[in-house]
């Protein structure tokens, strides 16, 4: 092509600015913005969340007002008021000693709500550090993983009756058998999430700049995890209230003196050729809570993975 | 040039170090043999071989990640290896610190960049109140070309090459004496690995610093060092002044690493045999190997038979025969 022609005079240099080169232009990124935001974005998810919240207020407030006691039993003279059938006098009907089931199964909701959250935090909160601080050292992976061997070969059940012979029923007793070995294997897991990451670049940069441990294990590990904290805080929950009726079904548990999920369907399950409504209704009740606190968990544990934030 | 490194000031000395790592049972593998060499205040040393030599391992081993298994390092004349009280420990954390070689590992995904930065800051206290905090760290962006606003941003938006500099200004706000960089362009792109280094040079003559640079690529070498340590599976077979390197090599690893380098002219890059490095070719009478200074700066990893092929050589070179 012939260039000679052509105007110099028409062409300027452009300016350059190497600073504006290294501009983000991309808007400002939150972490707990973006969870939130990819949480609320799935309109199932937040339908269960909504009436997770629904039930669970509900089911922490209205035994206050019924003031349900299995071993209160006015009507248990009056065979009129047995076994009734769901009506709208009678929410979810009656059972064996003429209560209100209604008021009984909340009660026992309650129980277990209470015990699966308490039970939850404890291990929680003992588990993350001792796991986080097991998965960095090696001088306490040695005895550690030792002391893990001999608490997970103590079969559960033994473990609980043992437990529930020397402290007795109670809400009390129950939250420690269900905390006194529990928490090992939160630490476990823990401790192999940790080893994961632990010896990443990053982790190995940190330690170039003379962080210590707990700051590495809080700003470097921890933000890492809240993802498969979530998701096992998701499980732990559910598989807590499972195990409390479990135990209340073996008679482990609180005792006849207080209500509970396990103790209602324990005892109802001898109705279940007559009055099948008195066993499916307590077992209908934990099965939602069970599964809309997985759920709302799982999506939570999702949201809170930077991957998903995209 | 190699004459007066005698009255220059050694910053870093490894004497006889071997570094082993255990592969199950009694096995042992030795990633560094015997390694010896002298960094000198100032300078940039590069340690230069292939993947697996051990150079990784000999730089971490200064960074007291890996330990030695026998052998000293010294900083300042003071043993850093091995058990050290906490006090020293802080003080080696202080004056050598490390660029690593994938900014996108390195960096806490989870931080904001001024966390990041500030790391050092923080674990030293390093700043009277938080406002000398963030005026430091904005000087430590600035000075690696990035603006004070990208403080509150994340590694993730960023690219590679920012994400290097922000790597760069974390070691730097620390004011050390050595950095260790461990291939600090290799997983950059082709583009911006000259800007890396140039920032990286610009410092050094800044803050008066003195660089180990390892790297597996003799070419990039050639451009940031003064000096040049060879590493051959574990062994340091040839250490020299980057020029004295290019222009006479003698041990036949060395000779063959130069002979990989791609020359950016067609014309001399058709006719350029790389040659292959046979170690059958070497001395096979088992005498003993040690570095032996051949000419002042110059040490070579040489029996007493091959040594004498290295001299006949060199001086075939130094009176101009021939190549």
């Amino acid at each position: 092509m012939n260039t000679e022609n052509i105007d110099k005079s028409l062409f300027t240099f452009a300016a350059f600015d190497e600073m504006e080169s290294e501009h983000i232009a991309a808007p400002r990124y939150s972490y707990w913005k973006s969870v939130w935001k990819t949480f609320f974005k799935n309109k199932f998810t937040v339908a269960v969340a909504v009436l997770l919240i629904v039930v669970v207020a509900f089911a922490l407030i209205q035994p206050t007002r019924s003031g349900y006691s299995p071993i209160n039993t006015p009507n248990i003279n009056n065979a009129e008021l047995k076994f009734l059938k769901p009506s709208a006098e009678h929410i979810f009907g009656t059972d064996h000693v003429g209560n209100e089931v209604f008021d009984a199964v909340w009660a026992g909701a309650r129980n277990s709500i209470i015990i699966s959250f308490v039970c939850t935090a404890i291990n929680m909160l003992v588990g993350i550090p001792v796991g986080a601080l097991w998965g960095f050292s090696k001088k306490m992976d040695k005895w550690m993983i030792e002391v893990y061997n001999i608490i997970s070969n103590v079969p559960f059940l033994l473990l609980a009756m043992i437990l529930s012979y020397v402290l007795g029923a109670g809400m009390r007793s129950l939250i420690i058998t269900m905390t006194c070995t529990e928490w090992i294997y939160v630490a476990y897991f823990i401790r192999t999430q940790v080893m994961i990451i632990r010896d990443r670049e990053y982790n190995m940069a940190s330690k170039c700049l003379g962080t210590r441990t707990w700051t590495m294990i809080l700003k470097n590990i921890l933000p890492y995890l809240i993802s498969v904290i979530m998701t096992y805080v998701s499980r732990q929950i559910p598989s807590l209230i499972s195990y409390e009726v479990f135990l209340s079904y073996m008679g482990l548990g609180l005792g006849t003196t207080n209500a509970s999920l396990g103790q209602s369907i324990s005892l109802y399950t001898s109705y279940m050729n007559g009055y099948p409504h008195l066993f499916w209704i307590p077992v209908g009740v934990l099965a939602f809570i069970s599964i809309s606190l997985y759920i709302v968990g799982q999506k939570l544990a999702d949201a809170a993975d930077p991957r998903t934030h995209m | 040039m190699s004459n007066n490194t005698a009255d220059r000031e050694v910053i870093l000395s490894i004497k006889h170090v071997d570094i082993s790592f255990d592969v199950g049972g009694k096995k042992k593998f030795v990633a560094v043999k015997d390694a010896n060499f002298d960094i000198y205040k100032g300078e940039t040393f590069a340690l230069v071989g292939e993947s697996g030599s051990g150079k990784t391992t000999l730089g971490r081993a200064i960074m007291r990640i890996n330990p030695c298994s026998s052998g000293e390092i010294l900083f300042e004349g003071k043993r850093i290896s091995g058990k050290i009280s906490r006090e020293e420990d802080r003080n080696v954390v202080r004056n050598i610190q490390m660029i690593f070689q994938d900014p996108a590992a390195s960096l806490n995904e989870r931080a904001t960049i001024e966390y990041c930065i500030s790391e050092g800051l923080y674990n030293f206290h390093l700043y009277k109140d938080e406002e000398e905090r963030i005026a430091k760290v904005d000087r430590a962006l600035q000075d690696v070309g990035l603006l004070p606003e990208h403080k509150s941003r994340y590694p993730h938006e960023f690219s590679g090459g920012q994400r290097q500099r922000v790597g760069i200004a974390r070691a730097m706000i620390m004011d050390p004496k050595l950095i260790v960089a461990d291939e600090p362009i290799s997983a950059l792109d082709v583009s911006i690995r000259a800007q890396v280094l140039n920032l990286m040079n610009k410092l050094k003559a800044e803050k008066n610093l003195t660089y180990l640079f390892i790297a597996h690529d003799l070419s990039v070498v050639r451009f940031i060092a003064d000096r040049i340590a060879v590493i051959h599976l574990g062994e340091i077979v040839e250490i020299a002044d980057s020029e004295t390197l290019f222009r006479c090599p003698l041990h036949p690893y060395t000779i063959s690493l130069l002979s990989a380098v791609p020359m950016p002219d067609p014309v001399v890059e058709r006719t350029r045999r790389a040659i292959v490095y046979d170690p059958s070719k070497l001395d096979q009478s088992g005498a003993p190997r040690s570095l032996r200074e051949i000419r002042p700066g110059h040490f070579v990893f040489a029996t007493d038979k091959e040594m004498e092929g290295y001299e006949k050589k060199l001086a075939g070179i130094e009176s101009g025969n021939d190549q």
